[in-house]
């Protein structure tokens, strides 16, 4: 029966008005609030807050009254307002069951509340005021979703602006500004911390004596350059004669301690003649350098013709 | 003797003219209207005959049957009576051997507003299978209707389709 309801509702509310599928409004309905006998309920668990454009219509609840037939007993649908929304109800539905109504008598009731943010709702309970109490209790809330709610929602909201991106400015003076005073973040040279002593300001005595003092730092500059550039030296010569040592240690006692068969070895070659000459090939070969040499130093003194 | 003649013939036309004048007319102009009922009657559950045994048919859910529920919106305040009586007779059935005797009663189920409707069950008038409701209030009313048919003698049910009818009205005060 609950569900007929809904149905009918659902369809008298269906748009007539053209939209895209986009963005049309669209309709439904949540399950049973209540769901244990504390007949108290948590909007948070009904219809989860968050969803911009979401308007509560209608609340359908039902209920069998138990009760003696000559009590008076007044029931309360109700919700309260959501936290910092309000005070007191933004719901609440007053039913009088007076003496002559039955028990097991059952209401169902459809109350229109027009289109109430879903923001506003807070927690629903159903109070029972006098002797009785209520059985089989169920509330429904039918609820209408208007996607164009926010018109950036989708290009075709009416209403829509092109976005457009943020662009910050950003002055680089802000950022980092060489010349900049007073600014704490950036490390600045102050020339006055520097000391400027003007040579023209001293007296002779004073710029001997500084002379000197420059003299003397500058012998010390370099002397330290010096020993600084002697140890450095010292170590490179301490590094080269650790790999001289270190190269040096090479194990080369496998090769050395090969052993070879021991006994005689006799010559294998023999030679019969006593005499060898000289090859004649060589001996033109050194006449013909004579020859040569003899040129040569004839051409030094003028005697060749 | 022309002009005479032209003056006779003239009262002749004059007399013709007055006789056609006098002939009766008549015309009848419909006017329409639709008047919509203030009292709406519909089924809301079609009830079911359960069959605890060979010889009984009842609408008790303990039996497997079901109630009839009508609802009957009324958009104009204390204008109607609701009249609903309960079965007395099979509408369709296999031929049966014996006659039937009927039981059954109707209660308010669901109403829409208890202040107002609240009371109709306790006011209401029975007169026989039928129950007389007064709507004293706009809204919805839902009635139930329980029925038991047992066959005389004890004979069993022929084996076959049953259909009962509970009848509704509206009667205007």
């Amino acid at each position: 029966m609950q569900k007929k309801l809904l149905l009918l509702l659902a369809l008298g509310f269906w748009p007539s008005y053209s939209y895209s599928d986009s963005i049309a409004p669209y309709y439904g309905y949540t399950g049973n609030a209540i769901t244990d006998q504390s007949l108290r309920w948590s909007m948070g668990n009904v219809l989860p807050d968050g969803t911009p454009g979401l308007d509560i219509q209608n609340v359908i609840y039902g209920y069998k009254i138990q009760k003696e037939t000559g009590e008076w007993v007044t029931v309360y649908v109700q919700n309260e307002f959501a936290e910092g929304a309000g005070e007191g109800y933004i719901f609440r539905e007053r039913d009088d069951w007076k003496p002559g109504s039955l028990a097991g008598t059952e209401i169902l009731k459809a109350v229109p509340v027009g289109n109430l943010p879903r923001a506003l709702w807070g927690d629903g309970s159903i109070e029972v005021e006098g002797n009785g109490s209520v059985t089989d209790a169920s509330v429904v809330y039918t609820y209408k979703v208007t996607p164009c709610f926010d018109p950036q929602f989708d290009p075709n909201c009416p209403g829509y602006k092109q976005p457009v991106p943020e662009i910050y400015e950003v002055d680089l003076g802000d950022v980092y500004d060489a010349v900049a005073e007073g600014d704490s973040d950036q490390l600045q040279w102050d020339p006055n911390e520097d000391e400027q002593i003007d040579d023209e300001e001293l007296s002779e005595e004073e710029l001997a004596e500084k002379e000197a003092e420059e003299e003397k730092n500058r012998e010390e500059r370099q002397e330290e350059a010096l020993f600084e550039a002697g140890r450095a030296e010292l170590f490179a010569m301490a590094l080269s004669a650790a790999q001289l040592k270190d190269a040096t240690q090479i194990n080369i006692r496998s090769y050395t301690q090969r052993t070879i068969p021991g006994g005689v070895y006799n010559d294998t070659a023999v030679l019969v003649d006593n005499d060898l000459p000289d090859a004649k090939s060589g001996l033109r070969n050194g006449l013909a350098q004579q020859l040569l040499h003899q040129q040569m130093v004839a051409m030094q003194y003028n005697l060749t013709k | 003797m022309l002009n005479k003649n032209i003056t006779t013939l003239g009262v002749a036309a004059a007399i013709l003219l007055s006789a056609q004048s006098g002939i009766a007319q008549a015309n009848e102009t419909p006017i329409n209207g639709t008047v919509q009922s203030r009292c709406i009657i519909q089924t809301d559950t079609a009830g079911t005959f359960g069959n605890p045994n060979a010889y009984t048919l009842t609408t008790a859910s303990a039996d497997g049957g079901e109630n009839a529920v009508i609802r009957i919106d009324v958009t104009l305040a204390n204008s109607y009576y609701a009249e609903i009586t309960a079965p007395s007779e099979f509408s369709s059935s296999p031929t049966l051997p014996d006659q039937v005797t009927w039981t059954g009663d109707t209660e308010v189920k669901t109403v829409s507003d208890s202040t107002t409707m609240g009371a109709y069950e306790s006011g209401k008038v029975e007169l026989g299978m039928m129950d007389r409701y007064d709507l004293t209030a706009t809204g919805s009313t839902w009635f139930k209707t329980s029925s038991v048919a047992t066959m005389g003698g004890n004979k069993a049910f022929p084996g076959g389709n049953y259909t009962a009818l509970v009848q509704a009205d509206c009667i205007a005060k």
